[in-house]
């Protein structure tokens, strides 16, 4: 083999590039040579560059990238559009009006509330978890050992006590049952409160010894296609597939390693498993008969070397997964919220100094509620074209006595069309 | 694929160092998609390309003030990248000897217009060989450049550089055999 061969060959080769990377490796430079400029001066207010010099830094730096290295004018005017799209809006103080519509279920540090569309607030009492039904209907909440439904407003329509601690009270899409977590058994009850039972547990006399509820605590899962099927995750980390009139398993197969959520994606056809240091997508196939799945090899989506996932969310009726990272840098920790396409290179919604949390997508899948609990706001960007928005202060914003609490949860977004 | 004028680089360093964001800009457009593309080649790792081409530029960041403008920017980013590339690749696979629980999930595969006999080969090759080969026919250093970008002798940089081209060809003729078989 020639030398010069082997140089044509190695500088021809596609080599397959992330979607962005350029430009959010463009991004943390830039930040990092900013800040570097502003700790050489003296003055305090020169060490924090304001937003306008960062974002008139961030377009000339794109810009300059852009002309040498792209031809198209279309392509910068893509990237001057991402690179904006990628900076956060400027808070707002109060929340009139949720973005695109719906409530919210947000859990506060006194408990659980419903946000209305017009942002007025309503507590629905002093509960530990909460869960919307299928349409919104009701709210499963849950207090020490007792599960219960509520209406929206608060009021109560039915309660039941468990042997241990309830959590993760989870409805399945018809509404017709609701499995939850007592201490380390799966239970289901049907949605009017009747018929409670032990799906899986340690202490089932025919359940074999691992099907113990993970010590991780993963929500189970209901498919979203048929009413039956329930994954959950076992002690020893086994992914299982249950059918929850007669609790057979369906399919089992291992869990990614250090699992700690996952859900049903694309339709009921693949499972999204989530850790802190990877996220994964299994294909469920229809083995034989459509009621007896089986489980395949899951394919880990692709994340920036060293990133630590926060949160991750399946769109409503899309095969959308919008996750949020966070990585650690000579200068700092960063965060990025990512949507992954299937058959697509991730693209990059958001990307903040600090820390971002939750990730919650709108009843529609056409906007992103993200928590960024270090500047104290609830982000709700569109996916598309259109302005973002965020609401400053949301520990009082979302409090339901105007005094500043702890960070909210976000519980969920009602409802989907 | 040396783009850019000495000179030019040398400006660009200059005010850089004097804080100019144009300049910059300038220098991380010129150069990141040569670190990306070295990186990439050492790791096979997209993801982690990235980040150590992210990397590179972040040191040359926090080392712009100290940094000798009589000294060329682009070797000494290279160095940067292809060692830290290097470090990633023998992380990677210590990982992958003792993380038995993983073997069980597959990577994403390449797309399909990834590939080619030459890539394929060079995968093949030990990551220790694979940065030679890269930074000699890829970035096209001279062997005693890169015994001083890797901290090695210069006999080790040109017997890896044989080895790695060795198999190579073989890869490459074994190719040739089988598509003349057919």
């Amino acid at each position: 083999m020639k030398r010069d061969a082997l140089g044509e060959a190695l500088r021809g080769l596609p080599v397959p590039m992330p979607a962005d990377a350029e430009e959010r490796g463009l991004r943390v430079v830039d930040a990092a040579f900013v800040q570097r400029r502003g700790s050489e001066r003296a003055g305090p207010e020169s060490r924090v560059p304001s937003l306008p010099r960062l974002a008139l830094g961030l377009a000339l730096a794109t810009l300059l990238a852009t002309l040498l290295l792209s031809p198209a004018g279309a392509d910068v005017r893509a990237w001057v559009g991402d690179a904006f799209t990628a900076s956060a809006p400027r808070p707002e103080p109060t929340l009139t009006k949720i973005p695109g519509g719906g409530r919210l279920l947000a859990q506060t540090g006194v408990g659980p509330l419903v946000v209305q569309p017009d942002g007025s607030r309503h507590l629905l009492g002093d509960y530990e978890a909460a869960s919307w039904s299928p349409h919104g209907l009701f709210v499963a909440v849950a207090k020490r050992q007792t599960l219960s439904a509520l209406e929206p407003d608060g009021t109560p329509r039915w309660s039941v006590t468990a042997a241990q601690r309830v959590a993760v009270p989870r409805w399945s899409p018809s509404g017709e049952q609701i499995a939850y977590r007592s201490g380390f058994d799966l239970r289901v009850i049907a949605g009017d409160g009747t018929e409670d039972r032990l799906l899986a547990g340690s202490i089932a006399a025919h359940t074999p010894p691992d099907a113990r509820i993970s010590p991780a605590f993963v929500p189970p899962a209901w498919a979203p296609g048929g009413e039956d099927a329930l994954a959950y995750v076992t002690g020893p980390g086994r992914l299982r597939i249950l059918e929850s009139e007669t609790g057979a398993v369906l399919a089992a197969a291992p869990a990614m390693h250090g699992i700690t959520w996952m859900d049903w994606a694309d339709g009921g056809k693949k499972i999204l498993e989530g850790s802190p240091e990877a996220l994964r997508l299994r294909p469920v196939w229809p083995a034989g008969h459509p009621s007896r799945p089986a489980l395949g090899k899951a394919r880990r989506l692709p994340l920036p070397a060293g990133a630590t996932v926060v949160d991750a969310a399946l769109a409503p009726q899309r095969s959308l997964v919008a996750a949020s990272i966070t990585y650690w840098r000579k200068h700092g920790t960063y965060s990025e919220v990512l949507v992954f396409r299937p058959g697509q290179d991730p693209r990059t919604l958001l990307s903040v100094p600090g820390s971002l949390g939750q990730v919650e997508w709108s009843p529609d899948g056409k906007r992103l509620l993200i928590a960024w609990p270090g500047a104290n706001q609830w982000l709700f960007l569109p996916l598309g074209q259109g302005k973002g928005r965020a609401i400053a202060n949301i520990s009082r914003a979302i409090s339901p006595d105007g005094r500043p609490h702890s960070f909210p949860l976000i519980e969920g977004w009602c409802c989907r069309p | 694929m040396r783009t850019e004028s000495g000179a030019d680089e040398r400006r660009l360093v200059r005010e850089a160092q004097n804080g100019s964001d144009a300049a910059m800009a300038q220098l991380y457009s010129l150069h990141w998609r040569g670190a990306y593309r070295a990186a990439y080649l050492v790791v096979h790792d997209a993801a982690a390309a990235e980040d150590i081409a992210q990397d590179g530029f972040l040191a040359a960041v926090d080392a712009l003030d100290h940094f000798d403008r009589r000294r060329p920017f682009r070797p000494w980013l290279h160095r940067i990248v292809v060692n830290r590339a290097l470090d990633w690749a023998r992380r990677e696979a210590l990982r992958r000897r003792v993380d038995g629980a993983e073997s069980v999930f597959e990577p994403l595969p390449p797309p399909e217009e990834i590939g080619g006999e030459m890539i394929a080969a060079l995968k093949e090759l030990p990551a220790e060989q694979r940065a030679v080969v890269v930074l000699r026919h890829l970035l096209e250093y001279t062997p005693g450049e890169i015994a001083g970008m890797l901290d090695l002798p210069r006999g080790t940089v040109n017997s890896r550089l044989r080895r790695g081209l060795d198999r190579l060809r073989e890869a490459a003729e074994a190719e040739l055999t089988v598509e003349a078989r057919r």
